[in-house]
């Protein structure tokens, strides 16, 4: 099928699904919103499979934008992100269809379909203007889904204003960049900005405004703060959809205007990338490990996920400005191919821990626990989705930072300082990074659904309806997909390369079952990795069981024979040594409440502790700005005293003041 | 031609002024009626000078809502309330014709380079629509009665529409029928409002409005 008319479909049937999800009552809300979601997303992997094929598209339509005109253009690069987005949409859409089953809200629902839209024509702008205004209505969209639960929960209106503020700093950056951009360059096409000539000094200055604007939406540190916040708080389905999908664009406008538009640029560029790449990598992650919240836990985890994406994107952005292809297209393609295992993983996750929230009402995890005889496919789909966060073999997550790392470690031969001195740091942070990855989803899958429950509504949690099931089954045979054959996704990476002036440089990965890199030595089968460690398993399966007699008894309890759920090991328990390690970094607030018997204070009656990890870059930076904010906005508002001659009097004294400056200047 | 293009652009001026000047709000909106009129007679003669249909089209439009339909609307707005005089103007009668004479030197001053783009008689007299708009703005800032507020803006708005059939022979038809209907639907929404200010405080002093402030 032709992108054009795929593109059509994605439009058409998100118009159609919203106006079905307003029409429909209650009970079938659900699933139109659903179905035309899927629909969408069905339009956009088949719109981006196309591009991935070599298919080139290129529309424009005057007049639809005032002062401007819209124009399309699908290439591989933003196939690559139409297909992730348009795939994560498919299983969102049809985990919706169980999972709001009746209590969906009539906006929430109407405006799934379209968000799913927005995001994947905002890969395929082709303009500035065009790409601005899908980007703001993707923010938008994505805002009013974030409120969606507005009434139920009041820390949801916190989360909405966060996003609100940061989503919109970051368009304003973005905006301030790419407008420098068009002006300087004469036109606003991307044609246009790719044949400017422009001084270095102005490219370094839009490349760290977009950078700016782009990272805010990677969840980048230290502008990450709305993430942690605003996809806890939205409604599943959509959690899934921005953690995996939109975050991704983030990636998409850094890769479309820093190596395609301006075309490489200097080398410190990329030096940023890859250190803020780096940053948010570490403190995503060691926030994850202490995080309590399942859905905290894995938003963190998003933002340790594009840290490590970017920081494959900075390290092969730094080769290639180098004049290293070989290694900067291996880099990138790394980079590329983790955002596509991580949006199959988190999907999962996300759909896990919403069936989660759905039959316990708990994002807790030091109150779940136990649901793994309740919950069983649940329990399994969200350990496939665990086994691949946590890059361990034979997930998916594993391939890429493996990547990552060789094309890393292959960069330190005849390099020069920097280069000697930023390869074996980020080797580092990625090895430190995956190793507390494993802590953090060892204890998010080990307290959250194992062992005995640790509340009445983990106790009584039902396994959720066939259709959420089913969703999370195809995002887990995805991830399983994306892990044993990395090696058949060699030929459209390329293209997407292709895409990239500054990087091309043939075809980076190839090989059927054993994943090749061409340029250095290197090569990894995971179906090998699979078959290995299944013969083990089995092997030590048989062993035992030949081994040695079967017999049952009670777990050892310290001498006492009933074991209470209280006395497992909790989330907070768990992450405790991690706590203490990274103590400085951390900086947890300890409480003990200590209450003394009336008559004596020697004997106690109760002790109450209590321990809260506060985000610390959060607590640093923001309260000092928003107190100006806030200042500003008191003495503005004395303007403001509701007399109407006053307003119309500010706007005669601007328009005069213009008047007198365009008078004088000209 | 010139010096009628010229004629009617001075009474436009004049009769913009004079908003400024008199008090009588039964005269304001007489004035109103001939500057309706001038309009009119200034796409007429851009017709003429143009050689375009369309445009006596747009002139007979203009003529019937600004110098016969709104005026209309206005007395009836007039009739229902007894406030015939614009009686404290935040800004006296004197200095608002000093002001406006300061006003006007601005819309000559701040027009020079798009005369200079093109000298021709008409870009000659786009100053006049700017300053026009310039003293519809004013009278919306310093008048207290809510009909002198409907004034102001349509003031503003034959200032916008003057300056464009100077510089362009007026903008594409279906723009202008947008604008005029645009218009008419703000004087109705302005005479409502007038209507509930009467009820709500027994005036239309719209600076009474202040009380909504929260």
């Amino acid at each position: 099928m032709s992108i054009g008319w795929a593109l059509v479909g994605v439009l058409v049937i998100a118009g159609l699904g919203a106006l079905g999800a307003v029409a429909t009552g209650s009970r079938g809300r659900a699933l139109v919103a659903g179905v035309s979601t899927a629909g969408v997303g069905v339009f956009g992997v088949l719109a981006g499979v196309s591009a991935l094929g070599g298919e080139a598209f290129s529309k424009t339509i005057p007049q639809l934008l005032p002062l401007s005109e819209v124009t399309v253009t699908v290439d591989a690069l933003s196939g690559l992100f139409c297909a992730l987005i348009g795939g994560v949409a498919v299983i969102a859409g049809l985990y919706n269809i169980g999972y709001s089953d009746g209590h969906g809200s009539r906006t929430g629902q109407s405006l799934l379909p379209l968000f799913v839209a927005a995001m994947i024509l905002v890969p395929a702008a082709g303009n500035v203007t065009t790409f601005l205004v899908l980007w703001e209505v993707m923010a938008l969209v994505s805002l009013m889904l974030v409120l969606a639960e507005h009434r139920l929960r009041p820390s949801v209106r916190d989360a909405g204003v966060w996003y609100a503020a940061m989503t919109h700093a970051g368009l304003v950056a973005i905006l301030l960049g790419l407008v420098l951009f068009a002006s300087k360059a004469g036109g606003e096409s991307f044609t246009a900005l790719r044949d400017a000539d422009l001084s270095t000094t102005t490219r370094s200055v839009i490349f760290v405004l977009v950078f700016v604007g782009f990272g805010s939406k990677a969840g980048m540190v230290p502008l990450h703060v709305w993430l942690p916040r605003a996809h806890p708080e939205a409604p599943s389905p959509v959690s899934a959809l921005m953690s995996a999908a939109m975050v991704k664009l983030g990636l998409y406008g850094v890769l479309r205007v820093g190596l395609d538009l301006l075309g490489g640029g200097p080398r410190w560029w990329w030096l940023l990338v890859l250190v803020a790449g780096g940053v948010s990598a570490l403190f995503g992650v060691l926030q994850a490990s202490v995080a309590v919240d399942l859905k905290r836990l894995l938003g963190y985890s998003t933002t340790e996920n594009m840290g490590l994406i970017l920081l494959g994107v900075g390290a092969g952005g730094m080769f290639a400005a180098d004049g290293n292809r070989t290694l900067g297209s291996l880099l990138i393609a790394a980079g590329l191919l983790h955002a596509l295992n991580h949006a199959g993983f988190k999907t999962l996750l996300f759909l896990g821990a919403g069936s989660v929230l759905r039959a316990t009402g708990l994002r807790d995890l030091d109150r779940l626990g136990g649901l793994v005889s309740r919950m069983p496919a649940t329990t399994a789909l969200f350990g496939v989705g665990a086994l691949a966060a946590a890059a361990l073999p034979p997930g998916n997550g594993f391939v890429s930072e493996w990547l990552l790392l060789q094309g890393l470690i292959h960069g330190l031969p005849g390099a020069d300082a920097v280069v000697a001195v930023a390869m074996p740091l980020a080797v580092g942070v990625v090895a430190l990074t995956a190793g507390l990855g494993v802590a953090t989803f060892v204890k998010a899958f080990g307290t959250g659904f194992l062992a005995r429950p640790r509340s009445e509504e983990a106790a009584g949690a039902k396994e959720s309806p066939r259709t959420m099931r089913f969703a999370m089954l195809v995002a887990a045979a995805v991830c399983a997909g994306l892990a044993i054959s990395p090696a058949s996704l060699g030929p459209a990476l390329t293209r997407v390369l292709e895409a990239l002036p500054t990087v091309r440089d043939g075809s980076p990965l190839e090989g059927g079952v054993t994943l090749r890199l061409t340029g250095i030595a290197g090569s990894i089968s995971p179906v090998l990795i699979l078959a290995g460690l299944f013969v083990a398993g089995l092997l030590v399966v048989v062993l035992v069981r030949r081994g040695l007699p079967r017999r049952e008894s009670l777990v050892w309890g310290c001498g006492g024979t009933r074991l209470d759920p209280r006395m497992e090991y909790t989330a907070t328990s768990f992450a405790e040594p991690l706590t203490r390690v990274f103590d400085d970094v951390l900086r947890p607030e300890h409480d003990v409440d200590v209450t003394h018997h009336a008559e004596s204070q020697y004997l106690i009656e109760s002790v109450r502790y209590r321990q809260r990890v506060d985000d610390r870059v959060e607590a640093a930076l923001y309260p000092p700005v928003l107190a100006a904010g806030n200042k500003l906005g008191a003495v503005l508002s004395r303007l403001q005293n509701g007399s109407v001659h006053r307003y119309l009097a500010l706007g005669l004294g601007g328009l005069i003041v213009v008047l007198v400056v365009v008078g004088l200047t000209a | 031609m010139t010096q009628l293009l010229y004629l009617i652009c001075g009474g436009l001026l004049l009769s913009s002024v004079m908003v400024l000047w008199r008090r009588e709000l039964s005269a304001i909106v007489r004035l109103l009626v001939v500057q309706g009129v001038l309009l009119g007679a200034l796409a007429l003669v851009l017709a003429g000078r143009l050689d375009s249909v369309e445009l006596v089209v747009v002139a007979i439009g203009v003529v019937a809502l600004k110098a016969v339909l709104v005026p209309r609307i206005l007395r009836r707005v007039l009739r229902d309330g007894n406030e015939a005089r614009e009686t404290e103007p935040l800004v006296n009668v004197t200095a608002s014709i000093v002001a406006a004479a300061f006003l006007i030197l601005l819309a000559y001053a701040a027009s020079r380079p798009l005369v200079r783009l093109s000298p021709s008689a008409e870009t000659q007299a786009v100053p006049v629509g700017l300053a026009m708009v310039l003293l519809g703005f004013f009278v919306l800032v310093t008048r207290r009665r809510a009909l002198s507020q409907i004034v102001g803006f349509l003031l503003l708005d034959n200032g916008i529409a003057a300056t464009a059939f100077l510089i362009t022979g007026g903008v594409p038809g279906i723009v202008e029928l947008a604008v005029s209907l645009d218009v008419l639907l703000v004087v109705l929404v302005l005479q409502v409002l007038t209507a509930r200010l009467r009820t709500t405080f027994g005036g239309t002093d719209i600076d009474e409005l202040r009380e909504l402030h929260d």
